[in-house]
């Protein structure tokens, strides 16, 4: 096992060690929309709708480090996948990946379900989709709806996943919450969440040993 | 900024209290519920162990917040170990950033719960930055 954690105090702080748990790992902004870039939060704090769901189906919430935040600021420009695809940004990722992978790490191997909840449309923290547009950069002037959504990961998703695969553990089946996808349709949202909630139920019973298979 | 409804207050919680089904903040009130009425986004404390890493992560983003117009502050769990905020490694490091401590205030998990969300919802509500630093960051 690779940890930067001292091992599991579950039994310390009154919890059962025996009893798998789901635990929904979750992109920073969901549970804090001051992390958001300029004009993108879309709740006063917490994206009360994701919390909902997922509390009603008893998951437990982990909330992910905010990369961009703590790389470019609260008052930092509107970006592109293209813009953060730099060896400082992915380097920047990696720490906080390495920051937060034990205790991943310890959830998978003490046989917890997890999910992973990204930000889908964010050039960071996108799962399906992220936004690109090869020619941003220079004078920040760009016309509105001048990116595009395409499939593919964030930086800071592909970057969360490269560490917690450098430690030997399985892919987090995850998804992502459509908040950057230029025009925010929050029931669709929501339908959607269910609907992959929907698909985790069906699969292997939180209590597996995922890191074993 | 048009359109966005941010907040500008965020809370430091400790997991326990996040997750409180099984751990030491059973019997707590329901904080997340507690925030979510009074507007505040949150970050979460590791649970009880060394998670050096995570918590300077942590306060960077803590110092980025309070360096720019928003209100940070704490909701510990008293008796929990650390108060679940980790205070003894998070605020050096928050003091190395230039952070003025944010205020804490604790929750008691085996007091009557009622009373307990009720100081608790007087606490949030009561505290932001002064208006002159609303006015000169919030605009």
């Amino acid at each position: 096992m690779t940890t930067g954690s001292t091992p599991s105090k579950d039994t310390a702080v009154g919890r059962d060690p025996a009893t798998p748990r789901k635990v929904a790992l979750l992109a920073n902004c969901l549970l804090n929309q001051n992390a958001k870039v300029c004009e993108g939060a879309r709740y006063p704090g917490v994206a009360s709708p994701v919390v909902e769901v997922l509390l009603r189906r008893g998951y437990q919430l982990q909330q992910l480090p905010c990369p961009e935040l703590a790389f470019a600021g609260v008052r930092r420009w509107w970006a592109v996948y293209e813009q953060y695809d730099t060896p400082a940004y992915r380097a920047h990722c990696r720490r906080l990946a390495q920051g937060i992978a034990p205790l991943i790490e310890q959830y998978l191997r003490r046989g917890d379900e997890l999910i992973l909840i990204g930000l889908d449309g964010s050039p960071s923290t996108g799962v399906r989709f992220t936004s690109s547009q090869p020619n941003w950069g220079g004078r920040p002037n760009r016309p509105d709806d001048d990116w595009e959504i395409v499939q593919g990961r964030g930086v800071w998703i592909q970057e969360l996943e490269a560490e917690l695969a450098r430690r030997g553990l399985p892919p987090v089946p995850a998804t992502g919450w459509a908040l950057d996808m230029g025009r925010f349709d929050e029931a669709g949202s929501r339908e959607d969440l269910e609907h992959f909630l929907d698909d985790q139920g069906a699969a292997a019973p939180a209590g597996d040993d995922p890191t074993a298979r | 900024m048009s359109g966005d409804v941010r907040g500008w207050r965020v809370a430091l919680v400790p997991d326990a209290l996040i997750n409180p089904a099984r751990g030491p903040g059973a019997g707590a009130p329901d904080v997340l519920t507690l925030l979510q009425a009074q507007g505040y986004g949150l970050l979460q404390l590791p649970p009880p162990g060394n998670h050096s890493l995570l918590l300077a992560v942590i306060a960077d983003q803590i110092a980025e917040y309070a360096h720019h117009g928003y209100a940070v502050v704490a909701v510990g769990l008293r008796d929990a170990a650390g108060d679940g905020l980790h205070w003894r490694r998070l605020a050096p490091l928050l003091r190395h950033r230039g952070v003025s401590l944010p205020p804490r205030h604790f929750i008691r998990a085996d007091a009557d719960v009622e009373p307990e969300a009720r100081r608790l919802a007087a606490f949030l509500a009561g505290y932001d930055l002064p208006p002159e630093e609303r006015q000169r960051w919030r605009t």
